[in-house]
């Protein structure tokens, strides 16, 4: 009992990163209709950037020292009297870290901003008004380009990146066994979790979401209520690119860094599909199921078989709903 | 290409080679590809073979997405499945089946195999290591035709050509009969198609079960032209590279994926070449290369679909056209 509310933990855990990822993918779909095959792509990008920010940039030369390692006199005070392996140490290690974790998010973020605008001004924006599919498979051909320039910059080697929270062990006793956890681990879910709060919120309560559902409801109608939907698009290119950033350095750190990063995109894809591809509530939930299903799957069958749970499911869901669990109808006239 | 193109009975009209041109080309590539079977160098035998497998898979996603408009990113899979069976049944049945005929039992086999199954990630677990070969891969054997065995890259050839240019004859015959037309009512509007009485399920099912089958086909080949197959030939970037190839060489047409497949294998072939002779054999290059293989194959398909969404076919119609017009007219 107690080891399956540990693996239920690390399963729900799992799927507050995969809920964060397939934000992005539900927030382009939601405005433009189209189905993201390189999100996966973006996270890697955004991975990588913090890389960049946190590991390559503290360590050049010109560098300011505390930028690398943040040391005043009264860690170091405090670090001296401490008892081995306390989880105070723990704390006071990632405060060192402190500066550089904050230049890898901060950078990320913008450069993967960037990185999304470019990508919605100089390949989605000459296609609209075409058909979805030239769309869809330009996407496609983004995942060879992505993929391909990332191995260019920063060569294919896996390297480790600094947590983004203290990272200490938590312990404590359930149903006689003990449950053993990271600190980190924790606080990605909570950071996810509440930045999926806070995108849903985004787009139901503020203008901008508004605009956003507007337009996914009737793209001529949203034109003539004086809705940008040029400025729609881009805006829900950028909100997936930045949630990619975060989620990016979340999985960074949990994973390492490697270009292999950007196959957790067609996991996600199938959850995505699984939840119903408009539908943020079901996301969630099928999100937080399959995470479960494959601690389960790893705890009872091993790795191997966890890798293609969430392929099997959505198999299974689809069958049984083809529009995903909270997904809408598509209603045509002729 | 339509000019002057008198029919004077419906047979003529429902011919699958409606024009001269079109017979002309069909007899003078059969002839051209005897030829450079029998006196093509041995790395240009290489290449088209590759070229060949590649087709084959690229006519089934032009049934499937070019005619039907459906979508499909895992073809890769199919192929895999062709492979896999036709290597794995050729050692069940060694002994019991003559081995002049092992093909043509397996490789039926391995066609309707494909056309019914979708699981590829069975193959890298352990479960199936002893029939698989697990992540290490599994020897292949050499196909037999009734007591020929093809064992050399050049004969292999001659079968794979032979089987393209079949597969691709199929495909144009396909779509001049009713399976084919529905197929290309459900592309321009599914829902006028069930109106007129098409069923949607049925012809969806169809078609996604023909393109399978097509990738079978290839597979089976690709086992029986390579010495050896690995689980990772068969990923993403194989399926990828199919859908690319279509749209690079233009959906819905028959010649769509001659094109398309030409410039998938002969790009990074090209690049690999421009490599070799600027920066030598190091192993810093052969790093930069991959990478840019990628990104040269990804900036193509993109290209294409912005700049040229109906593919090289559109851009040959366009000169051919010029071609019969000159003096007068162009484009």
């Amino acid at each position: 009992m107690g080891q399956f509310v540990q693996f239920a933990i690390n399963g729900l855990m799992a799927g507050a990163i995969y809920a964060l990822i397939a934000v992005g993918i539900v927030s382009v779909y939601k405005a433009t209709k189209v189905v993201n095959f390189a999100h996966g792509y973006l996270i890697m990008f955004g991975a990588y950037f913090y890389f960049t920010f946190a590991v390559i940039v503290p360590g050049q030369p010109w560098a300011p020292a505390w930028l690398a390692s943040w040391q005043p006199g009264w860690m170091v005070e405090m670090r001296g009297e401490l008892p081995m392996f306390s989880p105070v140490a723990a704390v006071l290690d990632w405060v060192a870290n402190l500066p550089r974790i904050l230049l890898g998010l901060a950078g990320a973020l913008v450069c993967n901003a960037i990185l999304g605008r470019i990508i919605e001004r100089v390949l989605m924006r000459p296609l609209m008004g075409q058909s979805i599919f030239a769309m869809i498979m330009v996407t496609v051909g983004l995942i060879s380009i992505l993929s391909g320039a990332a191995q260019l910059i920063w060569t294919a080697d896996a390297a480790s990146v600094p947590y983004i929270a203290p990272n200490m062990p938590i312990r404590f006793e359930l149903f006689g066994t003990m449950i053993f956890l990271f600190g980190t681990d924790l606080v990605n879910m909570v950071v996810a979790l509440l930045l999926f709060g806070g995108i849903v919120a985004f787009v139901k309560f503020t203008k901008g979401g508004i605009a956003i559902r507007a337009t996914a409801e009737d793209q001529s109608t949203a034109y003539s209520m004086g809705i940008s939907v040029p400025k729609v698009f881009s805006r829900a290119w950028v909100l997936a690119s930045t949630t990619g950033a975060i989620a990016g350095a979340i999985l960074a750190t949990r994973n390492g860094i490697s270009p292999s990063l950007g196959l957790f995109g067609f996991s996600v894809l199938a959850i995505v599909l699984m939840g119903g591809l408009d539908s943020y509530i079901g996301v969630l939930i099928a999100a937080m199921v399959v995470g479960v299903l494959e601690a389960m799957t790893q705890w009872q069958m091993g790795g191997g078989w966890a890798e293609i749970v969430p392929y099997v499911t959505v198999l299974v869901v689809l069958i049984w709903r083809p529009h995903g669990l909270m997904g809408q109808k598509e209603v045509e006239r002729i | 290409m339509i000019n002057a193109n008198l029919k004077s009975s419906y047979a003529a009209d429902e011919r699958v080679l409606n024009n001269r041109y079109k017979q002309a080309f069909v007899y003078g590539s059969i002839l051209a590809l005897a030829l450079f079977t029998l006196f093509g160098n041995d790395y240009l035998i290489l290449i088209a073979s590759q070229m060949g497998i590649l087709l084959i898979a690229v006519v089934g996603i032009n049934i499937l997405t070019g005619y039907t408009g459906l979508v499909s990113l895992g073809h890769g899979a199919f192929v895999a499945i062709g492979a896999y069976a036709v290597t794995i049944f050729g050692n069940l049945g060694a002994g019991v089946i003559p081995a002049g005929l092992m093909p043509f039992v397996s490789v039926p086999l391995a066609v309707a195999l494909a056309a019914n199954f979708i699981v590829i990630f069975l193959i890298e677990e352990d479960l199936f290591a002893p029939w698989t070969g697990g992540m290490v891969g599994i020897n292949t054997n050499v196909p037999n035709l009734l007591g020929w065995e093809l064992d050399t890259k050049r004969e292999m050839f001659g079968l794979i050509a032979a089987v393209g240019l079949v597969s691709l004859l199929a495909a144009q015959n396909l779509i001049r009969t009713r399976v084919g037309r529905a197929f290309i009512a459900i592309r321009d509007r599914d829902y006028s198609a069930e109106i007129l009485g098409i069923s949607l399920l049925r012809y969806k099912l169809m078609s996604f079960a023909l393109s399978a089958a097509y990738c079978g086909l290839a597979g089976a080949l690709f086992a029986y032209f390579y010495a050896r197959i690995l689980p990772e030939q068969f990923e993403l970037a194989l399926s990828l590279n199919l859908v690319a190839a279509l749209i690079i060489g233009g959906m819905g047409r028959t010649m769509g994926p001659v094109f398309g497949v030409i410039i998938v294998v002969m790009v990074p072939e090209l690049i690999k070449v421009l490599f070799g002779a600027l920066a030598g054999d190091s192993a810093g290059a052969g790093q930069l290369r991959a990478p840019l293989q990628q990104i040269a194959f990804g900036v193509l398909l993109v290209l294409f679909l912005l700049k040229e969404p109906l593919g090289i076919n559109q851009i040959v119609d366009r000169i051919l056209r010029a071609a019969n017009r000159w003096p007068f007219a162009r484009g």
